[in-house]
């Protein structure tokens, strides 16, 4: 059995308050196709789940929907108690409590390092200049790129990137923290780079959502690990549970074909 | 082996050392001026052959324009049977397109007020200046000022007349838009501050709070546009009446009134094309294809002829305006059609890394998308104002006489009967260039905005 420090740690038994991530029957269509179904799940403060499953399974529709960069057509949304509306202001406040790391970075390449990071606490949060500035240096220490905050993202490797996508969306002083295969895109070699900044915020307690096939990531770090496919949650346990006794054949087929080769 | 690549450590247990190859140099046939005359020009027999053919084509055109322009031509004569007496055909016959130059520049405009046209182009230039200068850091105001409040002051000069009293107001504004600009730009320079607070700083408000210091930069500016208004109400230009204007001048008014209002226009009607709200879409979309559809001559003939018959008896149309409005909205239907193709090369997730951010519709357009947008299209939008400023010949066709008819009008003077050649190589000069300058700040722009996009 693997041993998991992170999760004993941060999943107190018992009365666990109110969930900060609440999905309740939550499905989703594109055209006529349906992408999720019934999507039900629960997030509590301070936990880490990681979601994995087969290409087209839903897990990035379904973190997407999350902060609705997809809007849903049915059931519910709920981020610290308030439910995503049709009030676009509404939503944009939701918003600004859930960071997002995306597959493809998705730096701004017309902006310095420094500039993506204070753009948004500068003009979402009306925060002063230097104070912004300030805010994101500490920040891109914490990723451990201060050096790179006057260069273009471009000029960047592909993990210190990633780096600086992660030190934007922690500039809002986000609750959540969404990501979208943070890892997929990379050079092998700079995987770790991003998983480690990963692994420092999941100690240091903050909600995660992580789409991603890393495994190892899994197992260290997740508190639960959701396996989707077809646009269902079909099992979700702790990860010693999932990897070494999973109990439906889907998960068994995925985690043979992933895990062995 | 001097230059292996591994290098073998004493101690069996330890791992070899990649060492890697220095680089050399290329080698030197490939490099230089030698090596790319050899790539290019002589890299076999035919293509040296055509090498040498072109120099001689080049050489020739050249040698017989040089000897036409300059070598043969007459430069003083009273009227075009001189010149062909003196030289016949074989050089250009110049005093004809001297004694019309003012002509070519500025129309019909009366001589004793072309100091005004100069005024106007002089103070856009002023006004434009502080743009390039270091140090200052207004430049948004600036640039604004002048596509906002400069029109106001240049159309009273070119105009003049009798001011009422909303013209009284916007001339004002406009003195005061030029004055704020340079004061700005001056203790911008000197002390780093815009011209508000160093005010603010003089009227003993440096130690109060940033509310009182905004006022007292609000008060200086109210100061300042009181003494434009008294000093504007003294002095009244007399007026010039459109039908004078003419020449580069009215190419110039025409082109660059057009091409101010397509840009920000083509901005907003290539988002409503792309909106999500069906009405605005339908509306952009319609207008874009109405205006691209039809030939910019058709466009002119419309509004020259046919707009009067729509309007009630009593309200006439200045036929410049109506060429002007023509000009502006087939411009911002061309332009639209650009930036629409900007914005579809921008990627989806720079929107989605917008909204998750919290950015709303506007901050993520003007601060993410429209800066790409624009960068990715500049070679597009300048070739679209240099369409624009050629485009503007067609205004001859109503009745304007902008540059290219101006030109034509030499050849029927009677004392310069036929003399086409040399008017129309003269304005082809200018109009070079003012298209080669207007091309060249396009590559200098994109060549200093590629910071982004550079390894």
């Amino acid at each position: 059995m693997s041993t998991n420090v992170l999760a004993q740690n941060a999943s107190p038994s018992g009365d666990r308050g109110r969930p900060v991530i609440e999905l309740v029957g939550m499905s989703k269509w594109f055209g006529s196709f349906q992408v999720l179904k019934d999507i039900d799940l629960r997030v509590y403060e301070g936990e880490r789940i990681v979601v994995c499953g087969p290409s087209g399974s839903g897990k990035s529709t379904m973190i997407r929907c999350i902060n609705q960069l997809e809007t849903h057509q049915e059931g519910e949304v709920i981020v610290n108690g308030e439910a995503f509306g049709s009030n676009v202001a509404n939503n944009d406040l939701i918003r600004r409590d859930i960071g997002m790391v995306f597959q493809q970075f998705n730096l701004f390449p017309h902006l310095t390092v420094l500039e993506n990071c204070t753009l948004a606490p500068i003009w979402v949060k009306e925060m002063p200049k230097a104070q912004a500035e300030a805010l994101a240096m500490s920040l891109l220490e914490r990723v451990r790129i201060p050096e790179q905050a006057a260069k273009y993202p471009l000029q960047l490797s592909g993990g210190q990137q990633q780096r600086v996508a992660i030190a934007r969306a922690l500039c809002m002083n986000p609750k959540i923290m969404l990501f979208d295969e943070p890892t997929s895109a990379l050079d092998p070699e700079m995987i770790n780079e991003v998983l480690d900044v990963m692994i420092e915020l999941a100690e240091s307690g903050m909600t995660m959502i992580v789409v991603t096939h890393e495994m190892n990531f899994a197992r260290r770090v997740a508190d639960r690990v959701i396996f989707m496919d077809q646009g269902e949650i079909v099992e979700e346990a702790p990860p010693a549970a999932f990897f070494d006794n999973p109990r439906f054949d889907r998960t068994q087929l995925f985690l043979s074909q992933i895990l062995h080769h | 082996m001097s230059d292996s690549t591994l290098v073998t450590t004493d101690e069996a247990s330890k791992a070899l050392v990649f060492k890697p190859k220095p680089p050399r140099p290329a080698p030197p046939s490939t490099v230089g001026v030698a090596g790319w005359m050899r790539a290019n020009l002589f890299s076999s027999v035919p293509n040296t052959l055509l090498t040498i053919l072109g120099a001689y084509l080049v050489y020739s055109f050249f040698s017989m324009l040089i000897n036409w322009a300059l070598i043969n031509a007459v430069w003083e004569a009273d009227n075009r049977r001189e010149c062909l007496d003196l030289v016949g055909r074989s050089g250009a016959c110049w005093p004809g397109v001297v004694e019309w130059l003012p002509n070519l520049i500025y129309g019909l405009y009366p001589k004793d007020q072309v100091w005004r046209i100069n005024f106007g182009f002089l103070a856009l230039i002023a006004w434009a200046v502080p743009l390039w200068l270091p140090g200052v850091r207004s430049k948004v105001a600036i640039g604004l000022s002048a596509v906002l409040i400069y029109p106001f002051l240049a159309s009273y000069f070119f105009m003049g007349g009798e001011k009422g009293v909303i013209w009284t107001l916007l001339i004002a504004l406009g003195v005061t838009g030029f004055v704020w600009v340079w004061l700005t730009t001056i203790t911008e320079m000197r002390y780093g501050l815009p011209f508000t607070r160093v005010m603010a700083g003089i009227l003993g408000a440096s130690g109060k709070p940033e509310e009182a210091q905004r006022s007292y930069g609000r008060a200086s500016m109210g100061a300042l546009f009181l003494i434009s208004l008294i000093v504007v109400t003294q002095w009244e230009l007399p007026e010039v009446q459109t039908r004078f204007w003419g020449g580069l001048f009215l190419t110039l008014v025409i082109s660059g009134i057009g091409i101010t209002f397509s840009l920000p226009a083509g901005v907003l009607l290539a988002l409503g094309r792309r909106s999500k709200m069906p009405l605005i879409s339908l509306l952009s979309t319609t207008f874009i294809e109405l205006f691209r559809s039809v030939p910019l001559i058709t466009i002119l003939f419309m509004f020259n002829t046919m707009l009067p018959l729509f309007l009630p008896v009593d309200v006439e149309v200045n036929q410049l305006l109506r060429a002007i409005v023509a000009v502006c909205l087939f411009a911002a239907a061309y332009m639209a059609e650009v930036i629409r193709g900007g914005l579809q090369a921008i990627p989806k997730g720079q929107y989605e890394a917008a909204d998750a951010m919290g950015l709303g519709y506007w901050q993520s357009i003007t601060l993410i998308i429209m800066p790409q947008a624009l960068k990715i299209m500049i070679p597009t939008i300048v070739g679209n104002f240099i369409g624009l400023f050629k485009d503007t010949t067609l205004v001859s066709i109503i009745g304007l006489f902008d540059l290219l008819s101006m030109s034509r009008a030499v050849g029927e003077d009677s004392r310069w009967l036929g003399l086409f050649i040399e008017p129309f190589f003269f304005i082809t000069l200018i109009y070079f260039l003012f298209c080669f300058l207007m091309s060249q700040y396009s590559i200098n722009l994109e060549r200093r905005l590629a910071a982004g996009a550079r390894r």
